[in-house]
C-alpha cells in the first residue's frame, strides 16, 4: 500500500480498480452534500480552546490508514470538557501524525450498518445491517441493486431483526422513516455518479426517534477521480 | 450506426427473429447419418418423429436420401435463409458449416458440439472465432455445447438423445430455460410421469451468442408460455438478468434454480460491507427484488413452474385445507405455517355461517374447523359441497385440497369436482400414495389442476402462488 497525503489511502490491489478511501470530515462532507444527517464536529490535529460544541462530544482518531479504530483505541465517547483535554493528549501520543475528529454525542438510539459495494454481476448493490456485532455475529444484513425504490427500503427494514424495532418494542421508539430515506439518499448518491464511488461503510448509523445520522463514515472511490484537480478538500 | 444489419440488435427486433427459434418452417441437420451411433442420427429422428410440419433437410455429403428424405451435400446446395440449421459436427468442422450459414443467410443454427470454452484456453479462442463469424451477419447462434430445443406447439425436436432413452413432454405451458444439457434432459424425461408438458425448452450450452436474456424476451411474449422455469450455472449479465427479470414476471412468472453458490471470500477484507456480501447472499436478495421465485432443486423447480403455469397468483395468505385424512391435514398445518420459514401462510379462519354450512355436509364427528377433514367417509359430492362454500368465501384466498385413495367413496371422478373449483380460487392438490393416486396424478394432469404426490411439494407450490402474488403486488405498487 502506498500513502500520500492526509485522508487519502491508495489500493494497490492490482484486480481492483485503483481506489482512495476518504474518511474523517471529507467522507462527513460528501454525505451532507448528498443530504444525509452527520454529527457537528471537526476535525483537527491540535485541540483548538473553544470547541463550538455541546458537550459531551466523541472523540476518534481519523486517518485512512486505521480502519477500524476501536481495535486500536482510537476512540472514545461520552467525554466532559476535562475528560476531553486528558484524553485528546493520550490519543496525540499514541497517534502522533494522525489527525482527530471531535463530534457531538449522538442522542440515544439504535445502531444500523448501512453499505454500499460493486458487484461484479449486478453491480451497485446496497446493504443494510443490524448494528454493532449483530451484523458480523448473525450475518443479519440484506441487500439490494441500485438504485432501489422506497418500496424496496421498507422492505430491506423487514428483512432484518433489527426492523422489527420500527414497530416500537420496550419503549424503544426510532424514526425508521428516516433511515429509509437516508438509504434513497444512497441510491440516488450512488446513480447520480458524479464522485465515482466504489464502496462505502457507514458504521455506525445511528437511529434515534427524530433522526437518523451517520455517526462514522468510510468512502472509497476511483483513484483517477481523486487525481482530478480540485476534488481533495 | 449505418450498418442495416442492426436491426437486428435492438431487442424488438431479436424477439421478432426468435420467432423463427420457436417456429421454424425449414429445418436443415448438418452431420445427419443413418448411423444410430451418430448424434446425426437420433436429432433427425427425433425430428421426424416429433411431427414437425415444416421442410427438414438432411445434410451429408455421402448420402443422397436418408429415413426417407433427400439428402443434400452442403448448405450451399439449398435455399438460402433456412430459419434453423443444426450442426451435428464436432467443433472445428461446425465452425466450416458456420460460415456456410452465415453465406446463406441461416437465421438460428444449433451448434452442438463440446470442445469449446468449457475445455479451457484452445477451446476459448474457437467460441470466439462462432462469435467472430457472426458479428454483422443475420445469423444467430444457440450453443454450443447444447443438447438443443425442444418446441413441441411446433412439433421441434432436435434433442440429441434418441427417444428409445429418453422420454420428451408434449404441449404444456411451462418454458424451461436450461444451461446444463444433459439435466434439462433428464427433468424433461421426469416430468413425462404425470404428462406434464412444455411449451418450450432450450438448452443454451456455452450461450456463445443467445443467452437467458433473449430467450427470457422471446418466452414473454410466447402465447403459449404461462411460466419461465430456468436451471442456470452462471449469469451472462447480472445486471441484464435484473432488468429483463422484472420487466418479465409483470407478464409471466419467473423461477430459477441457481447451482453453484459459492462459499467465497469477503470481496474487500477491511470494509464490513464487503465482508458480509458473499454471492450468494446478494443474488438471494437480487432475487426477491426483481420478483423471481427461487428453486432450490430440480423438482420444486418444474413444481412451481407447474402451479404458476395453472393457477393465478394468491391475493392473501389465508389458506382452506380440505381432506380425509387427519393427519394430512395437520402436517400441511405444520409446513405452511411453520415460523422457522421464511415464506408463512395463515389458516384460513371460517366465520360461524360458513362453519354451519360445512357442518351440512359432514360427519358429526368430522371437523369443519380448518383443516377441514372429512374423516374416511368423504365422498366426491362432499367435496363439491364444501369447495363450493370455500371458492365463494371471503375469508379464503387459496385452497389445498386432497384426493386421497384410501377414502372408498372418492373415486376418479373427484378430477372433475377438483377441476371445477381450481377454476374460481388458486387451488393446489396434494395426492399421496402410487397405484391408484398415480391415475388421479395423471388425470388431474390432463385437466391442468396442479397436483403434486407429497404433502411437503403441495405446500410448496400454495407458496410459490403466495410469493407471485406478492411480487405482483409490489411492482403495481412501484408504479
Amino acid at each position: 500500500m502506498v500513502f500520500i497525503g492526509g485522508g487519502w489511502k491508495m489500493s494497490t490491489d492490482p484486480s481492483k480498480e485503483r481506489s482512495f478511501t476518504i474518511v474523517g470530515n471529507n467522507a462527513k462532507n460528501m454525505l451532507t452534500r448528498a443530504g444525509i444527517s452527520v454529527p457537528k464536529g471537526m476535525e483537527t490535529k491540535k485541540l483548538p480552546a473553544e470547541l463550538g460544541l455541546s458537550f459531551p462530544v466523541a472523540l476518534k482518531v481519523s486517518d485512512p490508514r486505521i480502519l477500524h479504530k476501536t481495535d486500536v483505541g482510537g476512540v472514545k465517547l461520552n467525554l466532559g470538557k476535562e475528560e476531553l483535554k486528558s484524553e485528546f493528549s493520550v490519543m496525540k501520543k499514541r497517534f502522533p501524525d494522525s489527525s482527530f475528529l471531535i463530534e457531538e454525542m449522538q442522542q440515544q438510539g439504535v445502531e444500523f450498518i448501512v453499505g454500499v459495494l460493486k458487484d461484479p454481476s449486478f453491480g451497485y448493490v446496497i446493504m443494510l445491517g443490524g448494528g454493532g456485532i449483530y451484523t458480523e455475529l448473525y450475518h443479519d444484513v440484506t441487500f439490494r441493486k441500485l438504485p432501489i425504490s422506497r418500496v424496496d427500503a421498507g422492505e430491506m427494514l423487514n428483512d432484518i431483526r433489527e426492523g422489527m424495532l420500527c414497530d416500537g418494542f420496550r419503549g424503544i421508539r426510532i424514526n425508521c422513516e428516516a433511515l429509509k430515506e437516508l438509504l434513497l439518499s444512497i441510491s440516488r448518491m450512488i446513480i447520480d455518479g458524479a464522485d465515482e464511488i466504489l464502496s462505502m461503510d457507514l458504521n455506525p448509523v445511528i437511529v434515534s426517534k427524530d433522526d437518523a445520522v451517520v455517526v462514522d463514515a468510510k468512502i472509497s472511490i476511483n483513484a483517477k477521480k481523486a487525481d482530478a484537480p480540485g476534488k481533495r478538500e | 450506426m449505418s450498418d442495416k444489419f442492426n436491426l437486428f440488435s435492438s431487442p424488438e427486433a431479436l424477439t421478432y427473429l426468435l420467432e423463427y427459434l420457436r417456429n421454424p418452417r425449414s429445418v436443415a441437420i448438418v452431420g445427419a447419418s443413418p448411423d444410430v451411433r451418430k448424434i446425426g442420427n437420433a436429432v433427425l429422428d427425433n425430428l421426424i418423429e416429433s411431427g414437425f410440419e415444416g421442410q427438414i433437410f438432411p445434410v451429408n455429403p455421402s448420402y443422397n436420401e436418408m429415413m426417407g428424405l433427400r439428402c443434400y451435400p452442403s448448405l450451399d446446395h439449398l435455399q438460402k435463409g433456412l430459419d434453423l440449421v443444426v450442426i451435428a459436427l464436432p467443433a472445428k468442422a461446425a465452425l466450416d458449416v458456420l460460415d456456410q450459414c452465415v453465406r446463406n443467410y441461416s437465421r438460428f443454427v444449433v451448434i452442438i458440439a463440446g470442445g469449446f470454452s468449457e475445455t479451457g484456453d484452445e477451446g476459448r479462442a474457437l467460441e470466439d472465432q462462432i462469435k467472430a463469424k457472426i458479428t454483422g451477419s443475420q445469423t444467430r447462434v444457440v450453443g454450443p455445447n447444447t443438447v438443443g430445443l425442444l418446441f413441441p406447439h411446433s412439433g421441434l425436436n432436435t434433442a440429441l438423445t434418441p427417444s428409445d432413452r429418453l422420454f420428451y413432454p408434449g404441449k404444456g405451458s411451462v418454458a424451461f430455460i436450461s444451461q446444463s444439457g444433459a439435466l434439462g434432459l433428464l427433468v424433461m424425461d421426469s416430468i413425462t410421469e404425470y404428462g406434464l408438458g412444455i411449451s418450450g425448452f432450450v438448452n443454451i450450452g456455452n450461450r456463445a451468442d443467445v443467452t437467458e436474456i433473449d430467450l427470457l424476451s422471446m418466452f414473454a411474449d410466447d402465447p403459449n408460455t404461462r411460466s419461465i422455469v430456468m436451471y442456470l450455472e452462471s449469469l451472462a449479465s447480472g445486471e441484464q438478468f435484473f432488468s429483463k427479470a422484472k420487466e418479465v414476471v409483470s407478464k409471466k412468472p419467473v423461477v430459477l434454480l441457481k447451482t453453484g453458490m459459492s462459499r467465497e471470500a469477503a470481496k474487500a477484507a477491511s470494509f464490513h460491507t464487503g465482508a458480509m456480501a458473499t454471492d450468494d447472499r446478494i443474488l438471494n436478495d437480487v432475487l426477491r427484488q426483481a420478483g423471481v421465485i427461487r428453486a432450490y432443486d430440480e423438482v420444486q423447480l418444474l413444481d412451481y413452474g407447474k402451479a404458476l403455469a395453472y393457477q393465478p397468483p394468491l391475493r392473501g395468505d389465508r389458506i382452506a385445507v380440505i381432506t380425509t385424512a387427519g393427519g394430512v391435514g395437520v402436517l400441511t398445518t405444520d409446513l405452511l405455517t411453520n415460523p422457522q420459514d421464511s415464506i408463512r401462510l395463515r389458516m384460513a379462519g371460517l366465520d360461524e355461517k360458513e362453519q354451519a354450512e360445512l357442518k351440512r355436509h359432514v360427519l358429526p364427528i368430522a371437523s369443519v374447523s380448518n383443516p377441514i377433514d372429512l374423516t374416511a367417509d368423504g365422498s366426491t359430492e362432499a367435496y363439491e359441497s364444501i369447495l363450493n362454500i370455500l371458492t365463494e368465501s371471503e375469508n379464503v384466498d387459496g385452497i389445498i385440497a386432497y384426493a386421497l385413495p384410501q377414502t372408498p367413496k372418492i373415486g376418479i371422478d373427484i378430477v372433475h369436482a377438483l377441476k371445477e373449483a381450481s377454476r374460481k380460487k388458486p387451488m393446489v392438490v396434494g395426492v399421496i400414495g402410487y397405484r391408484l393416486a398415480t391415475k388421479v396424478l395423471i388425470e388431474l394432469e390432463s385437466v391442468k389442476v396442479p397436483a403434486f404426490p407429497s404433502v411437503r411439494r403441495t405446500t410448496d407450490a400454495m407458496k410459490a402462488l403466495y410469493l407471485y402474488g406478492l411480487y405482483r403486488r409490489r411492482l403495481e405498487n412501484e408504479h
